[in-house]
């Protein structure tokens, strides 16, 4: 039996540990899965085995033979085959060419493109997945994602000079029906009888139990468990998982406050609210109250806080937010004191070439200026010095462009723009991703503050520990449905994935 | 060494008056000859000054020359059918607004590329002016006198006569100024500019800003084209056609000039000025007309590209 | 990499010096006449033949002469006149209507030097204009309809008023005809030059055709220009009447012209400018200035040639 070994692997991004010392082993005919909070280090981890990420160090054997991974090329010349996340296909070329994609095409005499032999290798290849239905003469543009999936996998079994040892899968059902993934099963079965090592990620309890011999859990750059699947068990492994206790942190406000606040009017009152692929949201949130939303990835998180930006059709129920209709647009939004800090930071909240005062004062334009729209540059300057001194930002100068300052001060930023009006009604989209602990403290005890001054507060977190640290009350959504409604105390991070999971299986 | 980087434009720009100043020394750097050259310029600078309005938003405007030949043709036209002048010059004024305001619908509503956009509506309106003049040019008596007399009448202070079209052409430079440096509308054009989905999810309304914009951008191609107009003291369909290309030229030549690659004002009245002076200087060395073109393209080049080299090697 | 910036941003500078330099040290210093041409037109044929009868003229006399092309753009053939004025050149020669670059005229008459329209329109500004006597060439034709159908028959005649250069060839043609009692004008006929005037003649001619359907009945067709004469000539061909001897007469010889005269048939007489010799004779003008002459004459006439079928090879 094969044994591939990878050793010590550690990658620290900026000083900061992304990886210490991992070691995983993967054996011929086995299917291992890699589970992981979001920031876990899984991704790291793939980027390193595929060579597109230099390891600070790692070692890498091969039937005890040590191999070099420096590079894509010498991943493939191991033997091994990456499925990642975004499937690269190209859609203009048909799937027999998207099969034979980056391999030199069959030629007759050396010169024109062998057509019929091009589209009888990639039927073989596909007819090996059980896919027989996929035309390879079609554009791969009219596949469906699975279909897709199926295509990628067809190219990985013809792909390179050497002999698949090892398929990597990051995260492939994500967007397969469950047809779909149950042939993919099936094929990923094949290929371990047939002696590849495989490698699976995902978020997918269920799916790992019944699909994976052994697992691995990495937690915070290292492995917190590494076993047989059916030894350690759902619950171990989601242990294992979040682990980390919660911080002893002063969570809930203070009672008085809050007593005091929630006799004023609520902050939104939804009522039997279905929008898009949202339904059955019903909830009211009280000034000073922190409502989390919880739910596995893509849940409709993001949708819902944007509901109170006044996007998305609402198809059923009523919302209403600080005692009016919901704002037709952001522009009304913030003006009415609803502000937002988006989940994608560089696609969604920043500029990065302009300025820190810019990227904070931009929402708060129309208060700080004159009449007729004269800007007054004094006032910009001092509410983003205020803010950038209630955030802690550490900058050079008001003036640099935000692109210079590390990830956790850019997220900053976003925040000293969100909290620079005092918003009555604050959402938050995974406000501390990718943001370093001490960063991700300060951001905490502000929204704490914000609260306590009487304004509500709906936050999305991939890191459920943030969710129960922050949340006086946790409402869970699976696939769109608001599936629950609980109370964050009492909540432990084990307790509440536990309750996501089981909403899920519920849905399904 | 940061800020020489920054102002390598700047100091070519100065090396290129001073070159000229000792190939020419007793015609380049006179009062008549900069006067001159003010006035020459005046209308390419008012397009490429409303042109940065558009490209602070990362868009630009590929129908501000025929927007030019169009607004001149329609004021020749109302002249033609007996109108007074400050009643051709508002119809010029209003084609241009809703000209503009047409291009921010289809960017902004319709969601069409700007270059495709504007290159469609390059077109119309190009065809506009011809349908509008009859395909000839109006001139002689159809054209009212005090409205040719405007671009060769002046100002005099100080015993120098500032021509008038100089004169517009700074009163359009200070307005654009104001706009862009000193309003929440500029600052919100230039969020835009940095990251439009940011900019909208701060509350910024970007599709009614985009409006506004392209529409004073067609406001400005139509004051160019009254300026032309009136210095030629003729309109014809096609006369504006050059102004589009040279004003994103200086545009980007004023690019250059920002750390950040930002459009701004003062910086493209830098680009106009290096243009007009390379015009002028290489007429005085008697530089042949098709290879002074050749010399311009290569300057322009040479300047974004150093920039653009300097930015990459600077990451 | 700072510095790098530096350097790529001096070195566009550093090149354009190089290069303005390298220019300056070819240009010949000031020679006897510096003249500066600006025309927006030198894409067109017939300027490009002005142009090059100025030059074979000026090489003859040891000037220096810069042509300057705007490629159509009017506002900067004025930039190039007042370029021209600040260099301090002895003459400029400008081909395009002075009205429209008066604000440039207006600047070289301060600064003392001579402007030579070639072809350009009369202006007070300018020194002279040399050109085609448009009245002559009317004239020419008019003339040789009148002495064809022996000063008697009926007359199509093809005018275009709104243009002024045109509308004065209709005006002598009137006058030729009315002087020959036995001529009889029996349509005047503007035809829309949307098209460039050929179809629109040929229409209107073949609706005359019709309505005179006498052989004999019509006994010329006086064209303005060549594109009515076209026109006129393809609806009597179509009409099956080519061979009862109507005349036909354009202005201008242009090349389709030329080939319909040369073929023999109806179309017998154009006249054709003289282009080089507008460029010689503009030269003529400039050395006569230059000489220190006071020019009296505000336009200078080239004679223009009668084209028929005797001369049309040449």
């Amino acid at each position: 039996m094969r044994r591939i070994e990878f050793l010590g692997l550690s990658r620290a991004y900026g000083g900061q540990p992304a990886l210490v010392d991992v070691s995983l082993t993967l054996a011929g005919g086995e299917i291992h899965a890699l589970m992981g909070e979001n920031g876990a280090g899984k991704s790291t981890l793939i980027r390193l085995i595929a060579g597109v990420t230099r390891a600070d160090s790692m070692r890498v054997r091969i039937d005890g033979a040590e191999v070099p991974l420096a590079s894509a090329a010498d991943a493939a010349r191991a033997g091994f085959r990456f499925v990642h996340q975004e499937l690269h296909i190209v859609p203009q070329l048909s799937v027999a060419e998207n099969v034979a994609l980056g391999r030199p095409l069959p030629r007759r005499f050396g010169l024109a493109v062998d057509w019929p032999r091009l589209r009888a290798e990639a039927a073989a290849a596909l007819a090996r997945l059980g896919a027989v239905g996929i035309d390879p003469a079609l554009p791969a543009g009219r596949l469906t994602t699975g279909e897709r999936m199926l295509v990628r996998l067809a190219a990985l079994l013809v792909a390179g000079d050497a002999a698949p040892r090892l398929y990597v899968l990051d995260e492939p059902t994500a967007a397969l029906t469950h047809a779909e993934s149950a042939r993919l099963f099936a094929v990923l079965r094949d290929l371990a009888r047939d002696g590849a090592a495989i490698l699976y990620v995902s978020h997918r309890l269920d799916e790992v139990m019944a699909l994976c011999h052994r697992v691995t859990v990495l937690r915070d750059g290292r492995v917190a468990l590494a076993g047989p699947t059916l030894e350690i068990g759902r619950d171990g492994i989601i242990r294992a998982m979040t682990g980390r206790e919660p911080r002893g942190a002063a969570r809930p406000i203070e009672r008085s406050d809050a007593a005091a606040t929630a006799a004023r009017a609520p902050v939104c009152r939804l009522d039997k609210v279905a929008a898009g692929r949202l339904s059955g949201l019903d909830f009211t949130l009280a000034p000073g109250a922190i409502l989390g939303i919880a739910g596995l990835e893509n849940a409709g998180q993001s949708e819902l806080l944007r509901l109170f930006l006044g996007e998305g059709r609402i198809a059923a129920g009523r919302l209403e937010v600080l005692g009016r209709p919901r704002p037709s647009g952001p522009a009304e939004a913030w003006a009415r004191g609803i502000a937002l800090v988006p989940r994608e930071r560089r696609a969604e909240a920043l500029m990065p070439g302009r300025t820190i005062t810019d990227n904070v004062v931009l929402p708060h334009l129309g208060r700080l200026s004159r009449p007729l729209g004269l800007a007054r540059a004094r006032a910009e300057a001092r509410m983003a010095r205020d803010m950038a001194a209630q955030v802690r930002l550490r900058f050079r100068a008001l003036g640099q462009p935000v692109r210079s300052l590390s990830g956790g001060n850019q997220q900053k930023v976003v925040f000293a723009r969100a909290l620079a009006g005092a918003p009555r009604l604050l959402l938050l989209d995974d406000p501390t991703r990718g943001v370093d602990v001490d960063a991700r403290a300060d951001l905490h005890e502000l929204v704490r503050g914000l609260a306590a001054r009487g304004a509500g507060v709906i936050l999305t977190s991939t890191d459920l520990t943030e969710l129960l640290e922050l949340g006086h009350s946790i409402l869970i959504l699976s696939a769109g449905r608001q599936a629950g409604l609980v109370p964050a105390a009492g909540l432990t991070p084990e307790t509440l994935l536990g309750a996501i999971y089981r909403a899920g299986e519920r849905a399904a | 060494m940061r800020r020489l980087r920054r102002y390598g434009t700047l100091i070519g720009f100065a090396g290129i008056v001073a070159a000229f100043a000792v190939l020419l020394p007793d015609t380049f750097l006179t009062t008549r000859n900069l006067l001159n050259i003010s006035q020459q310029v005046s209308m390419l600078a008012v397009v490429a000054f409303s042109m940065t309005l558009v490209m602070a938003m990362g868009d630009f405007d590929l129908s501000v020359g025929s927007m030019a030949s169009l607004a001149g043709v329609t004021a020749a036209a109302m002249f033609q059918a007996g109108h007074p002048v400050p009643a051709g010059i508002l119809a010029a004024l209003a084609v241009g607004l809703a000209g503009g305001l047409l291009n921010g619908v289809l960017v902004a509503w319709v969601g069409i590329l700007p270059f495709v956009a504007t290159l469609g509506t390059l077109t119309m309106f190009s065809g506009a002016a011809f349908v509008v003049s009859d395909g000839r040019t109006i001139f002689g008596r159809d054209i009212p006198e005090p409205f040719a007399a405007f671009a060769r009448g002046g100002v005099e202070v100080a015993g120098v006569t500032l021509p008038a079209l100089t004169l517009a052409a700074l009163g359009v430079f200070l307005v654009v100024w104001v706009l862009l440096e000193h309003t929440a509308f500029g600052r919100r054009l230039y969020a835009i500019g940095g990251n439009a989905e940011a900019a909208r999810l701060a509350g910024v309304p970007v599709a009614r800003l985009r409006i506004a914009a392209f529409g004073l951008t067609g406001l400005g191609a139509a004051a160019a084209g009254l300026m032309y107009a009136s210095r030629v003291a003729s309109a014809n369909p096609t006369q504006g056609a050059g102004l589009m290309l040279d004003a994103i030229a200086a545009v980007f030549l004023g690019m250059t000039m920002s750390e950040e690659g930002e459009p701004r004002v003062h910086a493209t009245l830098v680009g106009v000025l290096i243009l007009a002076v390379l015009a002028n200087g290489l007429t005085q060395l008697r530089v042949d007309s098709y290879i002074r073109e050749i010399l311009v393209g290569a300057i322009i080049l040479a300047a974004v590209g150093a920039a653009g080299l300097g930015r990459i090697l600077g990451r | 990499m700072t510095t790098g910036g530096f350097r790529a941003g001096n070195s566009a500078g550093a090149m354009l010096l190089a290069g303005l330099l390298a220019l300056a040290a070819a240009t010949p210093a000031a020679a006897e006449g510096r003249v500066t041409v600006v025309t927006p037109y030198l894409a067109q044929p017939g300027t490009q033949f002005y142009v090059d009868g100025f030059k074979a003229a000026a090489a003859e006399e040891g000037w220096e002469v810069n042509v300057i092309d705007t490629a159509g753009d009017i506002a900067a053939a004025v930039a190039r006149i007042e370029d021209a004025v600040t260099q301090g050149v002895d003459a400029i020669v400008i081909n395009v209507d002075p009205a429209q670059v008066e604000a440039g005229l207006a600047q070289a008459q301060a600064a003392g030097i001579p402007v030579v329209g070639m072809d350009a329109g009369m202006h007070p500004m300018l020194a002279t204009n040399v050109t085609s006597n448009g009245y002559a060439m009317a004239v020419e034709t008019a003339t040789y309809i009148v002495n064809r159908i022996g000063g008697a028959g009926n007359v199509v005649m093809f005018v275009f008023d709104p243009f002024p250069p045109v509308q004065m060839r209709g005006v002598i043609a009137d006058a030729i005809f009315a002087n020959h009692p036995g001529i009889t004008v029996i349509d005047r006929v503007t035809p829309d030059v949307q098209d460039g005037g050929i179809a629109d003649s040929r229409a209107k001619m073949e609706a005359i055709l019709a309505a005179n359907p006498e052989p004999g009945s019509i006994a010329a067709v006086w064209a303005a220009w060549d594109q009515p004469a076209l026109g006129a000539l393809q609806a009597i061909e179509a009409a099956g009447r080519a061979g009862e001897g109507i005349v036909i007469t354009g202005i201008d010889a242009n090349p389709q012209a030329r080939d319909a005269i040369a073929a023999g048939g109806n179309f017998e007489a154009s006249v054709a400018q003289d282009f080089i010799g507008i460029g010689r004779t503009a030269a003529g003008a400039v050395a006569r200035l230059l000489a220190g002459e006071t020019i009296r004459e505000p336009v200078i006439y080239v004679p223009t040639r009668l084209i028929t079928a005797a001369n049309v090879a040449e």
